[in-house]
Formats: C-alpha cells, sequence, structure tokens
C-alpha cells in the first residue's frame, strides 16, 4: 500500500470511474440528486470516485467498470503516437490509476498497455527535457500526467546540474597540498 | 459527491509550491469536519436500524448494511484527507525549524494556524535543547567549505583581535586570511566582507 498521507496517491483515487450498483443502498442520496428518495437502486449506474468504487467492488456491492481513459480509442491512439496524446486531460493520474484498476477489473491488457505508453512517452519526456527550450515545452507540458510531469522536472534538473558540472567549477577538489607544482630545480 | 471537499483541501497542497505553506484553510477544513459529523450521524442511524431489525439481518446484506459502509468509508476518506492535510504542512512546519531562526517572520505566522504556531514553537525548542545537548550548531552549511581559510576585507576599524589561530589587527582595509569560522561572525555582522576569485 502506498504510504497513507501521500498527495498524489489520495489524488489518484478520487478519479471517477464508472460503476454499477449490485446492491440497494439506503440512506445515501448525493449519487443521483435529481430524486430524494435518499437511496440507490440496484443496477443503478453512477460514477463513483475510486476509493469508494474499490471497497464496494471488493465487496460485491458494486461492479466497476473500465474508465474510457483505457478503451479502444485511447489505445488506437497510444499505438500510433503515444507521445502526443494527450493524457492529461483525460486523467491526470493516468498511471496510477490503472495500475490500481487492473486487478479488480481483472482485464489483463491493461498492465502490458500502460507500460507499452509510458515506455514510449518515456523516451519523449527525456529527449523534450534535454533539448526543448522552455517556450516549446510548454505546450507539451499540456499533454503530460502527473507523474511524466514530474519526470520531466528531474530531467531537467539533472540537465542543469550536468551542465554546472561540466562548464563551470572544478571537477575535481585536489588537496592544496598536492596542487603545489615543483619548483624547477636551477 | 461524498468526499469531495476533503480532495479539494488536498488538491490545495498539490498546487502549491513544495516547501512553501499556504495559509491554513480553516475555513474549508470546518466544512469537511462537519461533513464527517453528517456521515457519523448517517452511520448511527443506519446501524441502529440494522441492529433493530435483530441479529439475523445483520449478516444478511441488506440495503441498511451498504448505506452504512458508504457513509463508513466517505468518513474514513475524508479523515484520510484530513491527516495528510495537516502531516504535509507539519512536515514543511518542521523544515522551517532547520532552516529559519526561532521567530518565525511575521508572513509565515499568519497563515498558521494556532495549533501550528504552537508546533513550530515547540518544536524549534526541541531542536534547541537538542543541538545544545550535543553541543554543535547543526544549523551551519550542509556543503563542507573547500578551504577552511578565506580571504576577507576588514569594513570598519575593529583594533587587534585574538581569533582561535592568531592574533590580528584587524584594521580597516586590511586584506588578510582568516579561519572561516573565525570571520563568519563578522561578515553576519556586516564588519568584513569576503574576497573572491
Amino acid at each position: 500500500m502506498a504510504q497513507y498521507y501521500d498527495i498524489d496517491d489520495i489524488l489518484a483515487e478520487d478519479e471517477l470511474v464508472p460503476a454499477v450498483f449490485q446492491e440497494a443502498a439506503n440512506g445515501v442520496g448525493l449519487f443521483d440528486s435529481s430524486d430524494d428518495a435518499n437511496k440507490v437502486e440496484q443496477g443503478s449506474k453512477v460514477e463513483l470516485p475510486f476509493w469508494l468504487a474499490r471497497e464496494l467492488h471488493l465487496r460485491q456491492a458494486a461492479a466497476i467498470n473500465v474508465p474510457p481513459c483505457y478503451n479502444k480509442k485511447t489505445r488506437d491512439e497510444i499505438e500510433a503516437d503515444a507521445a502526443h496524446v494527450d493524457l492529461r486531460n483525460r486523467c491526470p493520474h493516468f498511471y496510477e490509476l490503472g495500475h490500481k484498476i487492473a486487478p479488480l477489473v481483472g482485464d489483463r491488457t491493461i498492465g502490458s498497455f500502460l507500460l507499452f505508453a509510458f515506455q514510449t512517452r518515456y523516451k519523449e519526456v527525456l529527449i523534450k527535457a534535454h533539448t526543448a527550450a522552455m517556450a516549446v515545452a510548454a505546450k507539451f507540458l499540456t499533454l503530460l500526467t502527473k507523474e511524466e510531469t514530474k519526470l520531466y522536472e528531474a530531467a531537467q534538473s539533472s540537465m542543469a546540474a550536468f551542465k554546472k558540472w561540466r562548464m563551470g567549477g572544478p571537477r575535481f577538489q585536489k588537496a592544496a597540498v598536492l596542487g603545489r607544482k615543483r619548483k624547477p630545480i636551477d | 459527491m461524498y468526499g469531495k471537499k476533503a480532495c479539494e483541501l488536498v488538491k490545495e497542497l498539490s498546487s502549491s509550491e513544495p516547501g512553501q505553506l499556504a495559509a491554513f484553510n480553516s475555513n474549508l477544513f470546518a466544512q469537511v469536519i462537519e461533513e464527517c459529523n453528517f456521515h457519523f450521524l448517517q452511520l448511527q442511524s443506519l446501524l441502529s436500524k440494522v441492529q433493530g431489525e435483530g441479529m439475523e439481518n445483520q449478516t444478511a446484506r441488506n440495503a441498511d448494511h451498504f448505506g452504512a459502509l458508504i457513509h463508513h468509508l466517505s468518513l474514513v476518506r475524508d479523515k484520510r484527507c484530513l491527516m495528510a492535510y495537516v502531516y504535509n504542512r507539519a512536515e514543511v512546519i518542521r523544515s522551517f525549524g532547520w532552516t529559519i531562526e526561532p521567530p518565525l517572520p511575521e508572513e509565515i505566522q499568519e497563515k498558521l494556524s494556532s495549533s501550528e504556531k504552537e508546533y513550530s514553537k515547540n518544536h524549534s525548542a526541541t531542536i534547541k535543547s537538542y543541538r545544545s545537548e550535543v553541543d554543535l550548531d547543526l544549523a551551519v552549511d550542509m556543503v563542507p567549505p573547500k578551504d577552511p581559510y578565506i580571504k576577507v576585507r576588514v569594513l570598519d576599524d575593529i583594533g587587534t583581535v585574538a581569533l582561535s589561530d592568531q592574533i590580528a589587527n584587524l584594521a580597516r582595509h586590511a586584506i588578510l586570511f582568516l579561519r572561516r569560522t573565525d570571520a563568519e561572525t563578522y561578515i553576519s555582522q556586516g564588519l568584513m566582507e569576503e574576497l573572491t576569485g
């Protein structure tokens, strides 16, 4: 289990996933505000945040469906050109949610799909982080998920550190005694 | 939707700069706690309803049971968000204890809630007592200096002073090599400046 206080983990679990109630539940009214029966009927389709959907799914009270960001259309787009698919718009926690949801829905292809998407995009993220100027990068950054943005920033800071190391400052601090040149013997 | 407000609280954390504090959102915080109370009341009424229907129904998973479950899960979720909010702020406050000298500046003070102020005060007191116990100044620069000696220019007539390794005449405009540790106090007082290059 991820760390209890981890902000990103909490936010990832807040993503909405489509679910179908297998059982009725009393005393909960907020899912469908149009009727005031204060009750969720069996078989009603709702979008639940993942933290709620998972527990209900494990207790067989609701069944999770695969969220639209892992559907056929997205897969086709990823296969065509992974680096230019706007994943942030679809799901800012694309990988984390997929990772959590894969064992629940029993879809074995999600795992390899995520891996494929990540690998191809990872390459692009690194290249962009190392070469692109900030003006160009701004547009590219809006396509990235939370995790990829972090990777991008990490790559940039490591590149900056590398440049600093190469251009300026002594690479190697010799002890002052060793640096002294021997006096030529006349 | 349940748990929305709690999530907003956490989102606020994630959108703020790392290592920085935003003002404590006591308004939203109180709203989430209110929501917790609402869930708790609902949970209680549903549970008493379940119990009232007898033992045989308690194991049978009826609608009341799942209603109660949803309220319970929402409670747990709200708790997690609240805890994460407080915990992550506390982490930033702890880091202040190491980087900023004890009385926190006004602009940071006003962003803290009253219990956070208390926490920060106690934490820096703990650091202070620990520091005096190990007899080390733990707040100094983590990067070791390249040379124990630095070249400084004296900006004011200080006079002849006994330093840790020599007795130096610190006359105005004198340029000399001093031990870094000796020079640091003078530099911070503005009586010397470091010469580089």
